[in-house]
């Protein structure tokens, strides 16, 4: 027998519930099903219009050991990801503190909307910006080469497999467009104006300030970068698809690209999940370790304040 | 004041904004602006056409010029003539990996514009109507005007070509395609330069990489091209080459009307079966000499094989010469600053002395049919779809338009005015002039077909594969041993996939290449299977 | 240390990366304003028709009169008068403009629908479901609340393929609920996350007093929710606009005809196909398409900045 308070409480509970109803069917139909199926459909071969055949582990047992793109494209994951962390943990970084150096507010204003307007340019234009106007025969670079004498070191920036790695990772030359310098120069601000006085009055200025002060109590904003372009480079293949096409060879690939080659060129919906599945795996294990490790940099940052 | 101006001007933005983005009154994409004359009447049929870029309404051929209109006239007068049907253009990118989504999905335009090869991959879907049965018909519209015009007795009549368009049948003996035009490509050069340096026109490979070196020498770009060129054509022109000798001794199917243009061509399940028997392999040292040959022209050829533009360099003279196709012309006959005479060669062909292969025949075409129309399952729409598919042909009426309209685009005057409003193709229908432009492809036309189309033989993964590593090896990031070795898992992924797809029955092949079995004796180097 | 120099330093290295910064964009409008023709002999000149156009101005400052020659692309000359000289290069300043505008406008059209039609069902749902989470207590709460929140550790890389499978399943390809539903499911779940937390902040007297005065739920949330977060609405609003708009892999992956692209998916489809061989098109659609955001922008500087910066959180 159900008391009559209980009755009224679950009565309420359902009637929220029913109002819970349209964002719980939305999550359960775009992102939970789409979860379910990329690991169940994993285990299958099929192509769109034709009969799916279950095949168990192999789309795995292929990807992870026979496939030849596999390796170079992890690598390649890996080696644009740390030189992304690189320059966006860096160059913002430096510009926002010199940015904020500046006395007048209204210099200051400026120069940081003059580093935002990028940011109104759609990211598919400037790819498309990168590789027409930048990288191509024509571009920018050769030409400036040219311009200079140097033709013969002119290339193709893309299609040379000496320089088409890194041609995608100096994109976005000189990486100071956009909100990191935004989300540096809020912790800059951030910094209570005592302890400036005081690391002033210790004759803490300049470089060495930057580096025992600044940087420490920007820690956070950092972190928040890292965890951002880690997660982006790892998941991120939309740039790679416009200028290099993964290219030459698989000089340029990284798993998410070969993910959508599979999917959506070769038509191996099966092999396409089962990648998906194992970036997945990468990213739970990375974000694992990165929630201890952000709990115990909150800690060290409880420790300093 | 500042702060009553704010708003003031936004609102002068949003209002330039929502007259800008308010339907506009001429028409947008050439026919969006009729649809709404269109929407009184009763609509029964609207026909998606994807008629490719080449012709699609309202771009720059070759960005210069004028926006084209051809199309979107000649579509007004089918409209015009048939109130009870619209048509509507959709400019959707020519890949199969977007056609595959639409037609599992059911929603691809009713006619796309593909490489017929492309179509014969999914035969077996459904997915595409045969159109023998009203190409062996009168076209009607001839045949209501007069009787005794090519085309009123069969519509096959109207086709200019017509070993060329009859040898594009699929390997299944029906005919999936209508070609309105035709391609060609060539080695377009520098005339002045070569007269000012005394370069003559090369009779054989060697002679051509002789005279590439030269340019080299005299401090240019030899020959402009990009990786597409060389891995479609490039492949196939080789491949041709150096099989040409051991042809009759590996072709295994034989229909007539194909061989009238194309003798000896290689069709996926037979390239698949001979996969089986050793050829193209590692194994196979004609397979090695046709990638060996490829790369020859390296030290020749453009340095940014992606995103070089061919007829900036040549138009520049940073390049004597320049591989592409028909298309090209009108953009340079129309470019006053080209401050040199111009004309075109077709590639020499290998001899004795260049590959202990190749026996100097002439190189084949590469070229051909050029717009491709097909018509796919949306056609029929308006049928059952419980019903079996020639069932479904037979009822529907949304599919006797959308051939109609086929029909109505080859009558010469509206071909004429499609295909001839910018030198781009030539056209395929009898009685339309070729643009004088044009003329120096009429006679490459004249050459025999390609034995294979590699790109269009398998799945995309295999082309992207080729294309892919065929980059790497031309820009030297992977020798010729790595090259291979990578087109052979390549081949047997292809050929296995094929194989599952399609099930072929290589029963009759056996027969054929067994029977065959003392043509090849007389062949040197042949693999033996594995 | 001498400030002065040191400022001066300063302001040397940041307009240097400020320059390097921006130059493509600077080449992106020059380009927009040249002719298709005019990329053959160069990648960066000012665009013919300006220089034209100042030649005829300085002439006019000088008094110069009387018909003048016109070469057209191909430099085809002909001799007309100096107003209709005047016109005519006018108008070839914007021929790249009016192409793509042709093909831009529908993408623009279908941007706004699908960014503007996500970011109300993300506000309304979002802060629905939020206001629910934050302000009652009932059965199962905790278990929706982590079940919204688990939805964050899968990555998007992991659901693309799938999602293409279930939004073609559903019959969904080429039609805008194909983008629209998945983008309200996705960015409702950070959304309730930013909500929820405003809304328990704010103090419960607020609440108990509108309870005496007899408001119920619904007239609780209209008249005490909404106008309390009208700025975490903003941003919301923004965060969202920011992430559709710029969204192209998806759009373009289930737009496989031409009606329902937007500006991401359309720009890449004009570049890689019907307008790739026209310079002057694809540099003024990108300028074209960049012209929004920055009336967002410039209108909205504040919540556009926070919007950014919070977007950042999502991960």
């Amino acid at each position: 027998m159900i008391s009559a308070p209980t009755r009224a409480r679950l009565r309420f509970a359902a009637g929220c519930h029913v109002l819970l109803l349209p964002s719980m069917v939305l999550l359960l139909t775009f992102v939970y099903l789409p979860v379910a199926w990329a690991f169940v459909k994993s285990l299958y071969r099929f192509e769109i219009g034709g009969q799916a055949e279950f095949i168990g582990l192999q789309n795995y047992i292929e990807y992870l050991t026979i496939d030849p793109p596999t390796w170079p494209s992890m690598l390649n994951m890996f080696l644009l990801t740390a030189f992304a962390v690189l320059t966006r943990l860096t160059v913002p970084l430096v510009v926002a503190k010199l940015i904020h150096s500046l006395p007048a507010e209204r210099t200051r204003y400026l120069y940081r909307v003059g580093f935002l307007v990028p940011i109104v340019v759609p990211g598919i234009a400037v790819q498309l910006l990168w590789s027409r106007l930048i990288y191509s025969d024509y571009g920018m670079l050769s030409e400036t080469l040219r311009f200079f004498g140097l033709g013969d070191w002119t290339r193709g920036w893309l299609s040379d497999p000496h320089t088409a790695l890194a041609a995608l990772m100096f994109m976005g030359f000189p990486f100071a467009g956009g909100f990191e310098i935004l989300v540096y120069y809020a912790g800059l601000s951030a910094i209570p104006e005592s302890v400036n006085e005081a690391a002033a009055l210790e004759g803490c200025t300049g470089i060495r300030k930057f580096f025992r002060i600044d940087v420490p109590l920007v820690l956070s904003q950092l972190k928040l970068i890292l965890v951002l372009t880690v997660i982006g480079g790892f998941q991120g293949f939309e740039g790679i698809f416009v200028l290099s096409q993964g290219g030459p060879g698989f000089r340029t690939m990284v798993p998410g690209l070969w993910m959508y080659y599979n999917a959506f060129s070769y038509q191996r919906m099966g092999y396409a999940c089962a990648i998906g599945v194992v970036l997945f795996a990468i990213i739970f294990s990375l974000t694992l370790f990165n929630l201890r490790y952000f709990r115990s940099a909150e800690e060290i940052q409880g420790h300093t304040s | 004041m500042r702060s009553s101006l704010r708003p003031l001007s936004l609102l002068v933005v949003l209002a330039i904004g929502a007259w800008l983005l308010w339907p506009p009154a001429r028409p947008e994409n050439g026919v969006a602006g009729k649809s709404a004359s269109t929407a009184a009447r009763s609509v029964k049929h609207v026909i998606r056409f994807a008629p490719g870029g080449i012709y699609f309404p309202g771009t720059l051929p070759q960005g210069v010029g004028e926006p084209l209109q051809g199309l979107t006239k000649v579509v007004a007068a089918f409209e015009a003539r048939f109130p009870d049907t619209r048509v509507e253009f959709i400019n959707t990118p020519v890949l199969r990996e977007f056609l595959v989504t639409q037609l599992a999905g059911g929603s691809a335009p009713d006619i796309v514009t593909v490489n017929v090869e492309d179509v014969w991959v999914d035969t077996q879907k459904n997915w595409y109507v045969p159109l023998d049965r009203y190409l062996e018909a009168p076209n009607p519209f001839v045949a209501e005007r007069d009787p005794r015009a090519p085309g009123a007795r069969q519509w096959w009549d109207m086709f200019r070509y017509q070993a060329i368009s009859r040898g594009k049948k699929g390997p299944d003996g029906r005919n999936y395609c209508i070609s309105l035009d035709m391609v060609e490509t060539g080695i377009f050069y520098n005339q002045t330069f070569f007269a000012a340096h005394g370069l003559k026109v090369p009779g054989t490979w060697g002679e051509f990489l002789t005279l590439a070196e030269r340019i080299r020498r005299l401090g240019k770009t030899p020959l402009a091209v990009n990786i597409d060129a060389l891995a479609d054509w490039g492949q196939d022109l080789l491949f041709d080459q150096i099989y040409q000798e051991i042809l009759p001794g590996i072709d295994l199917k034989k229909d007539p009307e194909r061989d009238a243009y194309q003798p000896a061509y290689l069709d996926p399940d037979e390239i698949a079966f001979l996969y089986r028997k050793g050829l193209f392999t590692r194994r196979d040292p004609r397979y090695v000499e046709v990638w060996r040959h490829l790369h020859e022209l390296v030290p020749y050829i453009t340095r940014d094989l992606i995103t070089a533009d061919v007829v900036r360099d040549f138009v520049n003279q940073d390049a004597i010469m320049f591989w592409s196709g028909t298309w090209l012309t009108g953009r340079l006959d129309a470019d006053k600053g080209v401050g040199f005479k111009w004309n075109v060669f077709y590639l020499p062909p290998l001899t004795r002395k260049e590959s202990p292969y190749a026996i100097g025949v002439p190189m084949c075409v590469i070229g051909g049919s050029g717009t491709q129309f097909e018509i796919t399952n949306s056609a029929v729409s308006d049928t059952d779809p419980s019903l079996p598919f020639a069932e479904r042909i037979k009822r529907s009426e949304r599919l006797r338009r959308t051939v109609q309209l086929l029909q109505f685009i080859c009558l010469p005057e509206n071909t004429e005015k499609i295909v001839n409003e910018f030198p781009i193709l030539i056209p395929n229908i009898v009685g339309v002039p070729v643009l004088p432009q044009l003329a120096p492809f009429e006679r490459i036309l004249e050459r025999r077909y390609t034995s294979t189309k590699w790109a269009y033989t398998f799945d995309l993964r295999f082309n992207d594969i080729t294309r892919r590593m065929l980059l790497l090896f031309l820009t030297n990031g992977i020798d010729l041993d790595g090259f291979l070795a990578w087109q052979d898992s390549n081949l047997r992924a292809a050929t296995q996939n094929f194989i599952e797809r399609k099930r072929p029955d290589f029963g009759p092949f056996e027969r054929e290449w067994r029977r065959r079995a003392p043509v090849r004796a007389h062949y040197r180097d042949l693999p033996t299977p594995p | 240390m001498r400030p002065k120099l040191a400022r001066g330093v300063i302001h040397g290295i940041l307009l240097t990366t400020l320059a390097l910064t921006l130059v493509p964009f600077f080449f992106m409008v020059n380009s927009a304003l040249r002719e298709s023709s005019e990329f053959y002999h160069g990648t960066f000149a000012a665009p013919r028709a300006l220089r034209q156009l100042g030649r005829l101005g300085l002439d006019a400052v000088e008094g110069r009169r009387g018909p003048v020659v016109v070469t057209d692309e191909f430099d085809n000359p002909r001799t007309v008068p100096r107003a209709e000289a005047a016109r005519y290069y006018a108008s070839r300043l914007t021929v790249g403009a009016e192409l793509a505008w042709d093909l831009l406008r529908r993408y623009i059209l279908n941007s706004f629908l699908v960014s503007g039609l996500t970011a109300l069902g993300v506000c309304f749902l979002g802060s629905g479901t939020a206001y629910l989470l934050a302000r009652y207590r009932f059965i199962g709460r905790k278990f929706v609340f982590t079940f919204i929140l688990a939805t964050m550790i899968f990555p998007g890389v992991l659901t693309l393929v799938p999602s293409f499978l279930l939004v073609k399943q559903l019959g969904l390809l080429n039609t805008y609920g194909s983008m629209i539903l998945p983008y309200i499911a996705g960015g409702q779940v950070f959304a309730i996350f930013v909500f929820k937390s405003f809304f328990e902040g704010l103090s419960e007297e607020l609440f108990e007093s509108a309870r005496l005065d007899g408001a119920g739920h619904w007239s609780l949330y209209w008249h005490i929710i909404l106008p309390l977060s009208r700025p975490v609405f903003s941003v919301v609003t923004i965060m969202n606009v920011l992430g559709t708009w710029n969204n192209f892999l998806w759009p373009y992956i289930v737009n496989t005809d031409d009606r329902h692209h937007v500006v991401a998916s359309g720009l890449y489809t004009m570049a890689s196909s019907t307008m790739s061989s026209n310079p002057s098109t694809l540099y003024a659609a990108w300028t074209i398409s960049s012209i929004p955001l920055l009336v967002l922008f410039v209108y909205a500087t504040k919540p556009f900045i926070r919007g950014l910066t919070s977007g950042a959180l999502r991960a």
